[in-house]
């Protein structure tokens, strides 16, 4: 408990800095999602580095937001008031808030600032262009999520040889320079849902749904839990492509459902599918009848979840994905690009129906409002 | 028969003398306003001078090549827009062909043909798919608007049918290096802004010189009228709704070779559409037809990816992008419709 007083420390005086905010829904959730990070998966490693800077732990904790970042930098070395730039391919997702909060919470922490930019329609085109712009700026540091093949190969490499590091977080491609990546081991995660199917649905058929085949960010999740079923040979998976956006996942799901009354199972390898499988199975009467699952933490998922309509979702820490390529940035430069740099796999995590209870909580508290 | 003799002295004051010489400078600033392009390259330089001062690292030889993607392809597509524009119509499927065009070119080289063979194919379809606009438009009398936004749907979904929804890698790039045929075609540093520069003057050419730029003038500006004249509408509509799908097509090889994917996304696609003709109307091209230019579509184009790339490196963020960028044209705009005034004021209309 008391590697943990520095992280508990930490996130009051976060909190603290948030008082005078509006209390919304999501506050709470960015608040829930905030302390679920840094007290739980990465516990160990955000105790380690927040203990070198939690020197001030007895000063006033109105004079901790600003503290924090000098005694960041009497800690670290290096000249502090860095600037950082993550690209992302989807900014206006919802699914990155948390992440754009980790982000935000990590830069408080250690006094420097970040900028978010890319592209909102995963134009790689325009992602370039804003990583290019970046480097031009002279940023300290770049976290980037890799959604394709080879075009960041070469800017990435110029990044570098310009002296401006580059971690991935999020989505990751073989070849690419990157210095570290932040984010789900996606194919990993894939085999442990496909091992977890395999437990539900003993045998029969099983629809597997991804909203985009061949996207980089999901097509090696749903290789993963395919090779995992593979060891089960009387489940018998069939891969069905929902589409890229909610509503079109949610009526071709229903349609799948009407029509292939035998499934015993329907999992998804995306946020909105699981979220359209979650409500399929709810609207059509299959609870029981029909396991259910797949991957992250929408509200209508969570609370379906806790009511059992479906067994099991995999919560890959959006939050980490932002606050941790902050963290390892700055680390490399204070240090004179020594250390900081490790790869993070952010989210092995399976939440069924015995651990879902505090996500519901605080999305129920989103929905109150 | 007697005629009136002419009245001794000078002409009645009229428009004519009214418009005496302003003296020396403040002439010639008037003169560079009454260009049509002449509002808007004012206002990139102050967003130029703006940035350069506010943000270092900005006149930089390497935010130089940064830039240059930020606005040569839009400046491009923009420039054939302008001539469909210019007749009163509007090209809506230059999104889905610059969508289309890499994957059939990837394709048709898939298939054994060698690569300037396949670039002549994907171009020649790209042409096809323009005069398939244009007959729609011209012939059959549909709307350009409905008849060009039958032709992006569908040529988005040939994209995603083809294509499976999977992003494919383009000829004459892989993850270590880039040909001769890709550093010509969009992949080398100044290729893009080459060829932006040459399209965008040879447009311009054929626009204030010829007959087809003639032409297109005359139709667009009164479309009956030069029917009466002798032109043929028909062959004036079809041939730059061609030229506009050619140009469109061409950016999506440059564009698809530079970044060495071609990826099947039509929401991204229906951005770039924005993008060009928010160009070409920015630079002052009307939307009603009648008069355009196209060097001011390069200038808006630079305008656009000036605002773009300046706000990025001064580390705005995503969000705030937008706000900045409408901001930034709506002042822009409104600037230009001000500056207009003194050119139709002059009588250069």
């Amino acid at each position: 408990m008391s590697d943990l007083d520095n992280v508990h420390d930490a996130v009051e005086r976060l909190e603290w800095d948030e008082r005078k905010e509006d209390d919304n829904p999501f506050k709470r959730w960015r608040q829930f999602t905030r302390r679920s990070a840094l007290t739980g998966g990465a516990a160990g490693l955000a105790a380690l580095a927040l203990e070198a800077c939690g020197s001030s732990s007895s000063g006033t904790t109105s004079k901790a937001a600003t503290g924090g970042g000098s005694s960041a930098a009497s800690i670290f070395g290096g000249s502090g008031g860095y600037k950082f730039t993550m690209v992302n391919h989807v900014t206006t997702n919802p699914f990155f808030a948390p992440t754009q909060t980790g982000a935000s919470d990590a830069c408080k922490l250690l006094g420097c600032s970040y900028q978010w930019t890319g592209s909102q329609t995963s134009n790689v085109s325009e992602m370039v262009n804003s990583l290019n712009s970046a480097v031009s700026a002279g940023v300290s540091g770049i976290a980037v999520s890799l959604v394709d093949q080879t075009a960041f190969n070469s800017p990435v490499a110029k990044a570098i040889s310009g002296g401006i590091p580059v971690v991935a977080y999020n989505a990751d491609v073989t070849g690419n320079p990157r210095l570290a990546y932040i984010g789900q081991d996606l194919y990993k995660s894939g085999q442990l849902l496909g091992q977890r199917i395999a437990q539900l649905v003993p045998s029969g058929d099983v629809a597997m749904f991804i909203a985009t085949p061949g996207s980089l960010n999901i097509q090696p999740r749903i290789n993963g839990a395919l090779a995992a079923l593979k060891a089960t040979p009387s489940i018998t998976p069939h891969v069905v492509a929902s589409g890229a956006a909610v509503p079109q996942e949610l009526s071709t799901i229903q349609a799948y459902a009407k029509g292939h009354p035998n499934t015993k199972g329907m999992f998804a390898v995306d946020a909105g599918s699981t979220q359209s499988v979650a409500q399929t199975i709810q609207q059509q009467g299959l609870k029981g009848k029909v396991k259910g699952g797949g991957y992250d933490l929408l509200g209508p998922t969570v609370t379906l979840l806790h009511d059992g309509y479906i067994q099991v979702t995999i919560d890959q820490q959006p939050y980490l994905q932002g606050f941790l390529p902050i963290l390892q940035l700055y680390m490399y430069k204070a240090s004179g690009k020594i250390t900081g740099i490790a790869d993070v796999d952010t989210g092995l995590k399976l939440v069924d129906a015995s651990t879902v209870a505090p996500y519901l909580s605080a999305s129920a508290a989103k929905f109150t409002k | 028969m007697a005629v009136t003799p002419a009245p001794t002295g000078t002409a009645p004051p009229g428009p004519a003398t009214r418009r005496a010489p302003a003296g020396g400078a403040l002439g010639l600033v008037k003169r560079f306003l009454t260009l049509r392009e002449g509002s808007i390259i004012v206002i990139t330089v102050i967003t130029i001078i703006f940035f350069a001062t506010s943000a270092n690292n900005f006149m930089t030889g390497s935010n130089f090549k940064t830039l240059l993607p930020y606005f040569a392809p839009y400046a491009i597509m923009a420039a054939g827009e302008v001539f469909v524009m210019i007749n009163g119509e509007i090209d809506l499927s230059i999104g889905a062909a610059y969508l289309f065009i890499p994957f059939w070119f990837h394709e048709v080289h898939h298939w054994g043909l060698p690569l300037i063979a396949a670039l002549v194919v994907a171009l020649l379809t790209a042409m096809a798919i323009g005069a398939i606009n244009g007959f729609f438009i011209s012939v059959v009398g549909i709307t350009s608007f409905v008849a060009t936004l039958g032709m992006l749907f569908v040529l988005d979904g040939i994209t995603l049918v083809m294509s499976h929804a999977t992003p494919v890698s383009m000829p004459s790039t892989s993850a270590t290096g880039v040909g001769t045929f890709a550093q010509i075609f969009g992949a080398g540093t100044y290729s893009e802004f080459i060829w932006a520069l040459a399209i965008i003057a040879l447009l311009q050419v054929m626009l204030v010189l010829t007959r087809w730029g003639v032409y297109t003038v005359a139709v667009g500006g009164n479309r009956l009228g030069a029917a009466e004249a002798g032109i043929s509408v028909r062959l004036v509509l079809i041939r730059n709704f061609v030229m506009c799908a050619l140009l469109a097509g061409f950016v999506g090889i440059l564009e698809a070779v530079r970044t060495t994917t071609a990826t099947p996304d039509p929401s991204a696609s229906n951005d770039i559409l924005f993008q060009a003709i928010s160009a070409a109307v920015i630079g002052g091209t009307l939307l009603r037809g009648g008069a355009g230019t196209v060097v001011g579509a390069l200038i808006g184009a630079l305008f656009l990816g000036v605002l773009h790339d300046g706000l990025v490196i001064k580390g705005v963020s995503a969000n705030y992008l937008s706000l900045y960028l409408g901001l930034a044209i709506l002042i822009a705009m409104i600037a230009n419709t001000y500056v207009s005034r003194v050119r139709s004021g002059s009588g250069r209309g």
